[in-house]
């Protein structure tokens, strides 16, 4: 029987992330794929974010060059109503104060998974990791109650100092080694369609950006490579749903604006998959005895957006260098490896949770609803006609006319919001820095005749008093550029 | 204007589908016929006939290996697990 100090299962980013970790660290490793090379069964993903820049560079100046890179600079949103026009069209980016941040503002990259895949195991196997495809896991060798290594589809068993499980949203290894079964409602089936497209017209209509599509009928993201694009429309498999996911692709492919999008760059259909998306208010337990889970195995995508690529190489990271201390010490146990959990709550994977629940019960009252969408597509555009910019060229009425009526219809929208704002939108008041409010605070002292003159220590104080809300923010002893804890509002 | 023509079919690509075996069960008895199975097939190999469901059989030489009807059925009625290792769906893409 072969015998490894770290079996990785699973040769997606999370898998070759921990091998290429565990390898770089002396550890006897091997990661298996199922498919005949990484990349062959892969779920998609893939736009790679700024944070990429900070925690990745050098894997980053190297992805930039892989051959469907494409650079992301902003992501364009299209907001369409209910009668499929779209009517609204705006893009995120930073201005020039982002520039701090690494590599300035918004700057990521979206490569199909065919390369990144492949890039990424190479680099494990540099490393020295040994790589066997084709092979799929499909049980865990137990002893008594500790995982202790895997058994092939071929019947051969593999001996594990540490399994890790990269191996996808329906984890096999978690569901062998009984941690898990289903996820029971907390996940997402997402159809998608790949696009050939012309590269030079990609260049000059679509640019360097991500494009999203909002409307009552869908949301759904449009991912852009070198010289083509892919489409997703995903949906919560929860007891509530009834729409096929398929049905949703469908009626997006068929929107006006849509086709219009894919003539301007030559977009003809390429490839159709669909994959089993975790999309969770917090990961389950990720650790047993002899095992850890990564990626989406562990339920980690993000619960904002749900991308989970940068995710999984991070939990991939932190469970292959739990590995190491563990083995260092000869000690494997479930106590033992719980401190893979407490690394990866420490780390940005966790600050990343720590708004799960709130994010996902947004989603979940907005985008996902149709009517509830319809409403707040009306209630965004009538605001979005209140910005200057939109005023000027608004001509129907006197200008000022025309804000007041924009500003009349929008006011009488708005109590329709007030439970989804008291319900979805106060618990993330919490996430606001103390900091920024503080500042808040000290721009309205001057014109607050009572207060001016008091120092701004006493200030505080008194504002705490005066508001219960308010008061933790102020509390001498909040930490100035982090979230209150739960609860604390 | 002219539709966009989805053939998903011809979308897919596959390799070896004679040596995948079987990678889904069914139990019918557990099956109380709620249709989600269906619902959330996006190759629709999942249909309804007399308050049973039922599964295509030549399933693998259609199915996206997605798993969506084993997460979906809360009868437990189905069972997935993943085709032999370098045979199925391939994603060239992604």
């Amino acid at each position: 029987m072969d015998e490894y100090d770290v079996v990785v299962v699973g040769g997606g980013p999370g898998g070759a992330m921990a091998a290429k970790t565990a390898a770089d660290k002396g550890l006897k490793t091997v990661f298996l794929e199922r498919g005949r090379k990484p990349g062959d069964k892969n779920s998609s993903g893939c736009g790679l974010g700024q944070r990429w820049w900070k925690d990745y560079p050098e894997l980053m100046e190297k992805i930039m060059e892989l051959p469907s890179a494409r650079k992301v600079e902003m992501v364009v949103i299209n907001l369409l109503d209910e009668h499929d026009r779209l009517r609204y069209k705006s893009g995120t980016t930073g201005s020039d104060l982002c520039a701090n941040r690494w590599r300035g503002g918004m700057e990521g990259v979206s490569v199909y998974r065919k390369d990144l895949d492949p890039f990424l195991a190479g680099l494990a196997e540099s490393a020295g990791a040994e790589l066997r495809t084709s092979t799929l896991v499909s049980d865990v060798m137990m002893d008594d109650g500790a995982v202790t290594g895997v058994k092939t589809g071929d019947g051969e068993s593999i001996k594990a100092g540490v399994v890790i499980a990269a191996d996808g949203g329906m984890s096999t290894m978690a569901r062998k080694a009984g941690m898990r079964n289903r996820w029971g409602g907390g996940c997402t089936l997402v159809p998608q369609l790949d696009f050939s497209c012309d590269e030079k017209k990609m260049d000059d209509v679509i640019g360097n950006a991500e494009w999203v599509w909002f409307g009552p009928l869908y949301g759904t993201y449009q991912v852009n490579f070198r010289d083509g694009f892919h489409i997703g429309a995903g949906q919560w498999l929860r007891p509530d749903w009834d729409e096929k996911p398929l049905d949703m692709m469908k009626k997006l492919v068929q929107m006006p604006p849509f086709q219009a999008m894919c003539r301007s760059i030559d977009a003809k259909p390429r490839e159709y998959q669909a994959h089993l998306l975790p999309w969770l208010k917090k990961p389950p337990k990720t650790y047993t005895s002899g095992m850890m889970l990564v990626g989406d195995a562990a339920g980690f995508p993000c619960p904002l957006e749900a991308e989970g690529i940068w995710h999984a190489v991070t939990s991939g990271k932190v469970a292959a260098e739990t590995a190491a201390w563990a083995l260092s010490s000869g000690d494997v146990s479930e106590r033992k490896l719980s401190d893979y959990e407490r690394r990866w709550k420490a780390s940005d994977l966790g600050k990343e949770h720590e708004f799960g629940e709130e994010f996902v019960n947004l989603w979940n009252a907005s985008i996902f609803d149709p009517e509830g969408m319809k409403r707040q597509v009306q209630l965004l555009l009538e605001f979005s006609m209140l910005h200057p910019f939109s005023i000027v060229f608004d001509w129907g009425d006197a200008h000022m006319d025309c804000f007041n009526q924009h500003l009349d219809h929008m006011l009488d929208l708005l109590p329709e919001f007030g439970d989804f704002g008291k319900t979805y939108l106060v618990p993330l008041a919490r996430g606001i820095w103390p900091k920024n409010v503080k500042h808040v605070l000290l721009m309205a002292k001057p014109r607050i005749p009572v207060l001016k003159h008091l120092s701004d220590e006493t200030y505080f104080k008194v504002m705490a008093r005066f508001s219960r809300k308010l008061a933790p923010f102020l509390d001498p002893a909040a930490k100035q550029e982090a979230p209150l804890p739960r609860g604390s509002l | 204007m002219a539709e966009i023509k989805i053939d998903l079919k011809s979308l897919v690509k596959r390799v070896d589908t004679d040596k995948m075996g079987d990678f889904i069960a069914y139990d019918e008895s557990k099956c109380d016929g709620c249709g989600r199975c269906a619902l959330v097939c996006s190759f629709n190999l999942w249909s309804v006939k007399d308050g049973k469901a039922k599964l295509a059989s030549n399933y693998q030489q259609h199915c996206l290996e997605c798993a969506g009807c084993w997460e979906i059925c809360d009868r437990e009625a189905i069972d997935f697990w993943y085709p032999k290792g370098g045979t199925g769906v391939i994603i060239e893409y992604g």
